[in-house]
């Protein structure tokens, strides 16, 4: 099954299920409250978005998932990640800001391919008990990315590592 | 006396005709009540026949169709590709309509946060593509914490002949598990009660048996089964996927 929005197509392999979304523009101001619009206004900070004044402006989310991916989630999984069994992976391709492509930390130029070695639990922007995370970033056709890859298990790496970048080979990005 | 008994041999043709048509009437009229339940049923109160549920598929499909995974768009019109056949969990499929009148009776008990689903079945409100819906009007009644898939290629797949329209699926089997429509949705809740309580009593039937999940019995093909046809392969299929797909 294939996904495609806002310039970014997966052809999701067997036993993936996935979502590309962009959240609306939120205006300055205390009216939002959820739990996961919360963890949004954090994610997008911590991707470079203006949560002072300015209306904040979201990029583009890309979440792929071996299991049920829940309705109400976090950017970087929060809601998702603690449904995972040690069978399962998560990877959130999340977008930055045009600011971002081709510095330092973005000077990669494709997506990346993991390996055991990339994961541990102190890489998970939440410690789960069990399970192992990975960060990497990358500028491809322009646009700045930031990949987050979760392991339902560190133990089962070995099976699980191939998943994750099985799934991001299958992920294509076209220019703005 | 010849032209007498030519005319009652006219008479006796229209009678015979008028009579075979009388009986057709009747027939049609009879099968028709039978067809909306109102005939009586020889196996007596309670048999499996008068039970209430929800209406099967139309004719001319199978009883147990194959799942397909869903693909479309979600509520803020992003991309989103749910796994359906072959899934870990049973899915239910609520395919609904912004302006269909009858919808409105569903779309208000979805929004009930208490909504009581049996466990391990995740809720999927389908709608038509964006093109085909009045999005103002699809944003005032959706309820906040359902998945929303807009796809009319699922409409399709599941031959969805209008809306409401519920589809249980059996997810590691891959299989439909029940469809048809209801006049409010706390009566497919309770059909699917009923439908996991079946379940179970058929678990343990084909355990006190012998038949445990995952016997080369429960995957032959239906003409295999000994099982000759209709609802009783509807049944040994029920059967099959129960034990194979959640075990006792």
């Amino acid at each position: 099954m294939r996904i495609e929005a806002q310039g970014i197509t997966v052809d999701l392999p067997p036993q993936w299920e996935g979502a590309i979304f962009q959240r609306p523009a939120v205006e300055p101001g205390p009216a939002v409250t959820a739990p996961a619009a919360t963890a949004s206004r954090a994610a997008a900070a911590s991707r470079g978005a203006d949560t002072d004044v300015q209306a904040e402006q979201f990029h583009p989310v890309t979440h792929l998932a071996t299991f049920p991916l829940p309705r109400d989630r976090g950017d970087f999984g929060s809601g998702a990640v603690e449904r995972m069994s040690p069978d399962d992976v998560f990877v959130a391709v999340l977008e930055y800001g045009p600011e971002c492509a081709g510095t330092a930390l973005f000077q990669a130029t494709s997506l990346p391919r993991f390996t055991h070695a990339n994961f541990g639990p102190n890489q998970l922007q939440r410690v789960i008990r069990g399970q192992a995370g990975s960060q990497a970033w990358c500028t491809v056709e322009g646009r700045a990315f930031g990949i987050y890859a979760v392991l339902g298990s560190a133990n089962r790496a070995a099976a699980l590592v191939p998943r994750v970048n099985s799934v991001l080979a299958a992920v294509t990005i076209r220019p703005r | 006396m010849t032209a007498l008994v030519a005319v009652e041999t006219v008479v006796l043709a229209l009678v015979v005709v008028l009579l075979t048509g009388l009986l057709r009437s009747h027939a049609t009229i009879l099968r028709r009540l039978h067809e909306l339940g109102a005939g009586v049923d020889a196996d007596g109160i309670g048999s499996q026949a008068n039970r209430p549920r929800i209406p099967g598929p139309a004719r001319g499909r199978p009883a147990s169709g194959p799942a397909h995974d869903l693909g479309g768009l979600d509520r803020s019109d992003g991309a989103v590709a749910l796994r359906v056949a072959g899934a870990a969990h049973d899915t239910l499929l609520v395919f609904l309509s912004s302006g269909c009148s009858t919808c409105q009776v569903w779309w208000e008990a979805l929004s009930d946060p208490d909504l009581a689903l049996p466990t391990s079945t995740r809720l999927v409100v389908v709608t038509r593509d964006k093109a085909e819906e009045l999005p103002s009007l699809l944003a005032e009644v959706l309820p906040p914490r359902v998945h929303l898939v807009q796809s009319t290629q699922a409409w399709l797949d599941y031959g969805v002949p209008g809306s409401p329209y519920a589809v249980l699926v059996d997810g590691p089997a891959g299989r439909v598990q029940g469809e048809g429509t209801a006049a409010t949705f706390a009566q497919v809740l309770s059909l699917l009660a009923r439908s996991a309580d079946d379940a179970v009593a058929i678990d343990a039937e084909l355990l006190a048996a012998g038949i445990r999940p995952g016997d080369p019995s429960l995957h032959l093909p239906p003409d295999l089964t000994g099982v000759a046809s209709g609802a009783g392969a509807g049944q040994s299929s029920e059967a099959s996927s129960s034990a194979a797909g959640r075990g006792a």
